[in-house]
């Protein structure tokens, strides 16, 4: 009996929602003729529907705009809204792939609705850009995915470069049998004797890092700069660009671009995992070192 | 004597603070104030490169416009373009472009723009400039001799608006006024 009445709790709030979409749109469609620059005589409800910039992602997300793009005013009950704010929130997902249009994603709005702290800040920290791109690495073609974040200067912000990825600067340190490992080392007393051993961590340089403290990190941003600087690595294209956000309590998404036809397009979310803040440390590790 | 100097010091330190944050936080009526001027800039772009791409345009007129055009932007800003089948970014410096552009080999063009427009946030740069992005659409046909369509596509253009606080004396007051550049432009195609 409880199962059943919930499910005709959620069939009725998911026709809310699909009515509430719908009527968004037509609502677009009609009034779409009369703004802008523009002279055009078509229908421009799927550019209406488009998120058109990541600028526009974020003001949807926390309901600081209206549905043709205007900012709402800080005093206006509308912004902010809760209520308003559970009819868009699903306008900003993949609605084509099912691990971003299910009940993970019921589960994620209901989170943001209910809390008056989940709104994304521009200037927030914690949210990166993944930038695909094509180097010639002594003349051949490479991928090396730019790991870049918001940094606050003076008197405002910019990008910065904060991690790479480059399989081949990845493969340099392995991680090794632990075995193995264990047979590189410098013992304890090498210091009386002058280092005299010091010359077996270079016997084999495809392990000297073995040599290293526990806790040594292999730094690929610096690898890459070095690389960059000696003339080794040159840039050559942005291939494709996407972001990582990791603002939201217990949350973790990424957004892409979807260049389509029909009113879900734009910048989507493609990608929602419901990951702990502790796990999050983790993660941040690799965008953020 | 030196606690004078420490007050006015403090007092000078307090000053240029409050400055800096009365700048930072533009109130949303300014703000709406500089998107509409921001706008004006891209509209009279799309103004631009619809007269530039038109072929019943005059040479000499078409020269003229682009100078105007070129006028819009800050030195040395730059116009990325890709389309679906050729996605690897293509730059041009923007003079290039317009003049691509005015030779585009269709007997007739038709340059529509759509009537949306979207402004982005202003944020600010390290120096203090206010910088936003606005997106159009523009719907672009290209005929041969024969009145036959051999080319269509809708692209979307991100432009960069940078904003800045200037002064000027007119009738020995300074006079405090909002100065619009656009920067580099990016030009996508959309699916068809």
């Amino acid at each position: 009996m409880g199962n059943s009445s919930n499910r005709i709790a959620l069939g009725k709030l998911v026709f809310l929602r699909i009515a509430s979409f719908l009527l968004l749109f037509s609502v677009l469609g009609l009034e779409a003729q009369n703004r802008g620059l523009g002279n055009a005589q078509v229908d421009e409800t799927a550019l209406y529907a488009m998120t058109k910039q990541m600028s526009q992602f974020f003001s949807r997300f926390n309901n600081e705009e209206d549905q043709f793009g205007e900012k709402l005013h800080p005093s206006s009950q509308e912004w902010r809204n809760q209520q308003q704010r559970r009819t868009v929130l699903p306008l900003l997902f993949d609605n084509d792939n099912p691990r971003t249009s299910g009940s993970l994603r019921d589960y994620f709005i209901d989170d943001l609705t209910n809390s008056d702290s989940s709104f994304l800040q521009f200037k927030g920290g914690r949210w990166y850009a993944e930038v695909s791109s094509t180097f010639l690495h002594q003349g051949e073609e490479v991928q090396i995915v730019l790991i870049l974040m918001i940094e606050k200067e003076n008197l405002g912000s910019k990008w910065v470069l904060t991690n790479v990825y480059y399989p081949a600067f990845s493969r340099l340190f392995p991680a090794g049998e632990i075995a193995e490992r264990e047979k590189h080392f410098l013992h304890p007393m090498s210091h009386e004797l002058d280092f005299m051993n010091i010359y077996k961590a270079f016997q084999r340089p495809e392990v000297i890092e073995y040599y290293a403290s526990g806790n040594y990190q292999p730094d690929y941003l610096s690898l890459f700069f070095y690389e960059v600087k000696k003339g080794n690595l040159k840039f050559k294209s942005v291939d494709k660009l996407k972001f990582h956000i990791f603002q939201i309590k217990n949350w973790y998404f990424e957004v892409s671009w979807f260049n389509r036809s029909g009113n879900n397009t734009g910048w989507l979310i493609s990608s929602l995992m419901y990951v702990t803040e502790n796990e999050k440390e983790k993660l941040l590790m690799f965008y953020q070192p | 004597m030196r606690k004078i100097q420490f007050i006015i010091a403090v007092l000078i330190g307090m000053f240029s603070v409050n400055m800096v944050q009365a700048q930072d936080d533009l109130s949303p009526e300014r703000k709406q104030a500089i998107d509409s001027l921001a706008l004006e800039k891209v509209r009279d772009l799309s103004k631009y490169i619809s007269i530039i791409g038109s072929k019943t345009t005059p040479w000499s007129e078409a020269n003229r416009v682009i100078d105007r055009a070129d006028e819009l932007f800050m030195a040395g800003a730059e116009i990325g373009v890709s389309s679906i089948s050729r996605p690897e970014v293509a730059y041009y410096k923007v003079r290039q472009y317009f003049e691509r552009l005015m030779r585009l080999n269709y007997d007739r063009v038709e340059i529509e723009w759509f009537k949306i427009e979207y402004v982005s946030d202003l944020q600010r740069q390290p120096d203090g400039t206010y910088v936003g992005v606005i997106t159009i659409f523009q719907k672009f046909k290209g005929y041969d001799k024969e009145g036959g369509l051999v080319y269509e596509d809708t692209t979307k253009k991100d432009i960069t608006v940078y904003v800045k606080r200037k002064e000027t004396q007119i009738g020995g007051r300074i006079i405090g006024f909002w100065d619009v550049l656009l920067g580099d432009m990016r030009v996508k195609e959309t699916s068809k």
